[in-house]
């Protein structure tokens, strides 16, 4: 599915490429953006990330192959244990042609991310912006807020066309997350406003729910404090909140 | 080895100096007359020299700051300090005990004492101060609403509250009485709260008028270094600066030739009039007028600081009251017979009213009273970090700054407070003395807070001189009160141009005044209240043997 994931460059391919060089015996905290592909190759090469607890190049770590100017980020083979693809990126372009690691676009602003393989645990998380598509499945806490901060995603949209984890989208603020298959439990806990759509079937959902729009096409749970309506259920009372879950139609 | 501080300004208002140049020794961790040889050289040329500062109410240790940490994950993505040979800082408003140490060293403070330690959990607030590098720290464990206390207040007898006074300091290691809310924290056991001086607390038929006078007779007749330390009843509420002056008058019954009888904390939180948020205002004038006509009573300020805050205080019904007007996560309490706690965030708006009001109010305050009856303090962590002591008393020193500062609040403070007609900017030596000798003698700890000869080896100098500053340049004083040339502690370098440089570890004070009564006369109740209690008697507080450092202090 994609192999062409850069449309609309007139056939001129510009971008950074990168290969592991090694399996990666410990995680890799990379934080990597778009702009890094626009930077001049010896910078590039020589950008510091932490393996393990050891801060090293890039270039120890990955094959990297540089064509054009571009901000397009071309990420091929195993990521999975690579972290932090992609956070706080503003612009651009990020294609991951397999896994990838956690954290991959937390606090995204713009731009976009194409995962081809799976992704893991937070996926971006705290986004405020862009989109990101998964043709895998992902982990747990898709766009939820890091422990103790009280918003979650604020905008932006998260495409799954696999399956999800538990807790999607806590505390969300904002932007629309659609999941093609499954969840699993906890789904828009603390909710306050945005759009959650699940095709596939799911757990508990909207506990303490204040606003926002959940839709399902399976089956799934509420939790005692919502009131059934005509098409759906309106809760979470215990919080006096708004929020509507549906069924998709 | 021996230092000597060559041709600093010393100001030294204990000792009547105010901006000499001269020459201090340091020798064996306490200054001396002269030191001929062996001697290492700092030279201070007209730079500012004084004592190390003392912060003598600051939340730094205990099972609240404890839980404030736990529940506040988010508090520890701000990175203070990467480890570089010592040990890494974190924490935004909550930092971690290494953090606590290096930010007060950073400012040139040398000592400060953690004011409420529930009795039960004090091998926590013990481990946790032993963890805390630098300064020289104590512990004032809780006895406002303790049954023991309650039950010996309303039978009026002050022999046995002695006698359990002193029994507690000995078994936590503490250093004096706090009381918080006295009264208050056991009504709330029930639902309730006390809102006057002379509400019964439910179950002992005791006023807390009767428990804060027994409570500073008892720590009068036992002479601790330290008078009873009290957060007042109605804390918070608008409309409270009438009970903290009645507080306050509690004190006129007692008289001490050294310190004060009593010392009320954090008054910013109890000097607001008004009869609802809609119209709040500051009481700070009436307080400060009392406070400087009353020879026995000394306040801190509890200055609020815009930004991020963490309250926590034993006084759960107002921390209830605080979650419920802030909408924010908490957490409450209740520890068994003797006190309770409360945990709420909270962020200090400078575009709300209210908030405006508080940051006002303390800043009046500490314009105010007099210097050597009022501390500068931001009641850490409920006002906002320690570290923007220098931030306050560039406010204090400023009028300027304190204008520019105006100008970002809400200008409802125009209207509720008398801030924007004050004139007075204080002194380097007032700072001084809110700074050092008010919290030392205060505290009784007749070593600290000067320079003179057998004081402690604990010195700061900054980059401003004295003599010769402009207060209308605050950014100059800021950055000079912020960053100091260097921090001694008990002799040896810590801080230099503003980074810490190394490592010492300072002791904990803790008061013994067994030989000033008998547990004789309470071993009956003891017996009694521990057959019903989850702790036995045996494994209840801590042994000195356990505290890394500690000194005791034998009061009278």
């Amino acid at each position: 599915m994609a192999s062409k994931p850069v449309a609309g460059y007139g056939g001129v391919i510009i971008l950074l490429v990168m290969k592991p060089r090694v399996d990666f015996e410990v995680n890799v905290e990379a934080e990597i953006t778009p702009e890094l592909a626009a930077k001049p190759f010896e910078e590039i090469k020589q950008f510091k990330v932490y393996y393990g607890n050891r801060l090293v190049p890039l270039e120890e770590l990955f094959e990297i192959e540089k064509k054009g100017d571009d901000e397009i980020l071309i990420l091929e083979g195993d990521f999975s244990r690579v972290k932090w693809i992609g956070k706080s990126m503003e612009k651009g372009e990020v294609v991951i042609k397999g896994d990838i690691g956690a954290h991959c676009g937390a606090f995204m602003k713009g731009g976009k991310i194409t995962v081809e393989g799976n992704a893991d645990d937070w996926l971006g998380a705290e986004m405020e912006g862009g989109e990101i598509a998964v043709r895998g499945n992902t982990g747990n806490l898709v766009a939820c807020p890091y422990w103790g901060n009280l918003k979650g995603m604020k905008g932006g949209r998260i495409t799954v066309y696999g399956n999800a984890g538990n807790y999607i989208g806590e505390k969300m603020c904002g932007g629309e997350i659609e999941i093609r298959g499954d969840a699993g439990d906890f789904v828009g806990t603390e909710m306050k406003d945005g759009k959650i759509t699940i095709h596939g079937n799911c757990g508990y959902v909207g506990g303490d729910m204040k606003g926002g729009e959940i839709f399902i096409g399976g089956s799934f749970e509420v939790v005692p404090a919502f009131i059934k309506t005509d098409d759906g259920f309106i809760g979470d009372v215990n919080v006096k909140g708004k929020g509507k879950v549906k069924a998709l139609k | 080895m021996a230092l000597q501080i060559k041709n600093g300004i010393v100001v030294d208002p204990k000792n009547g100096i105010s901006g000499e140049k001269m020459d201090i020794f340091i020798k064996d961790g306490k200054i001396v007359e002269e030191v001929k040889k062996n001697c290492r050289v700092i030279d201070a040329t007209g730079k500012l020299v004084v004592a190390g500062g003392i912060d003598l109410h600051a939340h730094i240790a205990g099972c609240k700051i404890n839980t404030g940490r736990a529940m506040r994950p988010e508090e520890m993505r701000f990175v203070r300090r990467k480890s570089n040979g010592l040990r890494a800082a974190v924490g935004r408003t909550l930092l971690t005990s290494p953090a606590i140490g290096y930010e007060y060293a950073k400012m040139g403070y040398t000592t400060a004492v953690d004011p409420a330690t529930p009795s039960l959990y004090v091998i926590h607030t013990h481990e946790e101060l032993d963890s805390i590098p630098i300064i020289d720290k104590a512990t004032l464990p809780l006895f406002g609403n303790w049954h023991q206390v309650m039950r010996y207040s309303a039978d009026k007898d002050i022999e046995k509250l002695k006698s359990f006074v002193a029994w507690v300091l000995e078994r936590t290691k503490g250093y004096g009485v706090k009381l918080v809310n006295p009264g208050g924290v056991e009504a709330w056991m029930y639902g309730g709260n006390v809102h006057t001086l002379d509400d019964a607390v439910p179950g002992f038929g005791v006023t807390p008028r009767e428990i804060i006078t027994s409570l500073i007779a008892a720590v009068e007749e036992l002479n601790l270094p330290h008078s009873a330390h009290i957060h007042c009843n109605n804390l918070g509420m608008p409309g409270n600066y009438e009970t903290t002056m009645e507080t306050i008058k509690l004190a006129k019954g007692f008289e001490n030739r050294d310190r004060q009888v009593l010392h009320v904390t954090h008054v910013q939180f109890n000097a607001y009039t008004g009869s609802s948020w809609r119209d709040i205002g500051s009481g700070a004038e009436e307080i400060a007028k009392l406070v400087n006509r009353i020879e026995s009573v000394t306040i801190d300020m509890g200055q609020p600081i815009f930004g991020h805050a963490t309250t926590m205080t034993a006084d759960c019904p107002w921390q209830f009251e605080l979650h419920k007007l802030a909408k924010a996560k908490w957490c409450n309490r209740d520890i068994e017979l003797e006190t309770g706690g409360g945990i709420v965030p909270y962020v200090y708006r400078a575009k709300n009213a209210v908030n405006s009001v508080q940051w006002a109010t303390g800043l009046e305050l500490g314009l105010l009273v007099d210097a050597d009856k009022i501390a500068i303090s931001t009641d850490y962590p409920n006002g906002g970090p320690f570290n923007s002591y220098p931030y306050i008393a560039t406010l204090l020193m400023s009028k300027k700054f304190r204008d520019e500062e105006m100008k970002k609040a809400h200008p409802y403070i125009e209207k509720a407070t008398s801030l924007p007609s004050i004139d007075a900017e204080r002194t380097i030596e007032d700072i001084v003395k809110m700074t050092r000798v008010t919290p030392a003698r205060v505290l009784g700890m007749k070593n600290k807070g000067h320079l003179g000869t057998g004081a402690d080896g604990d010195v700061a100098v900054y980059d401003i001189n004295p003599m010769d500053y402009n207060s209308s340049n605050f950014q100059a004083i800021l950055k000079a009160l912020k960053n100091p040339l260097y921090t001694i502690k008990s002799g040896e370098i810590v801080v230099k141009d503003g980074d810490v440089v190394s490592e010492v570890w300072g002791r904990t004070y803790w008061v013994d005044v067994r030989d000033k009564t008998t547990t004789e006369l309470i071993e009956r109740d003891l017996e009694e209240y521990f057959n019903y209690y989850t702790v036995n008697r045996e494994n209840y507080g801590v042994e000195e043997r356990w505290l890394q450092n500690p000194l005791r202090v034998m009061a009278g």
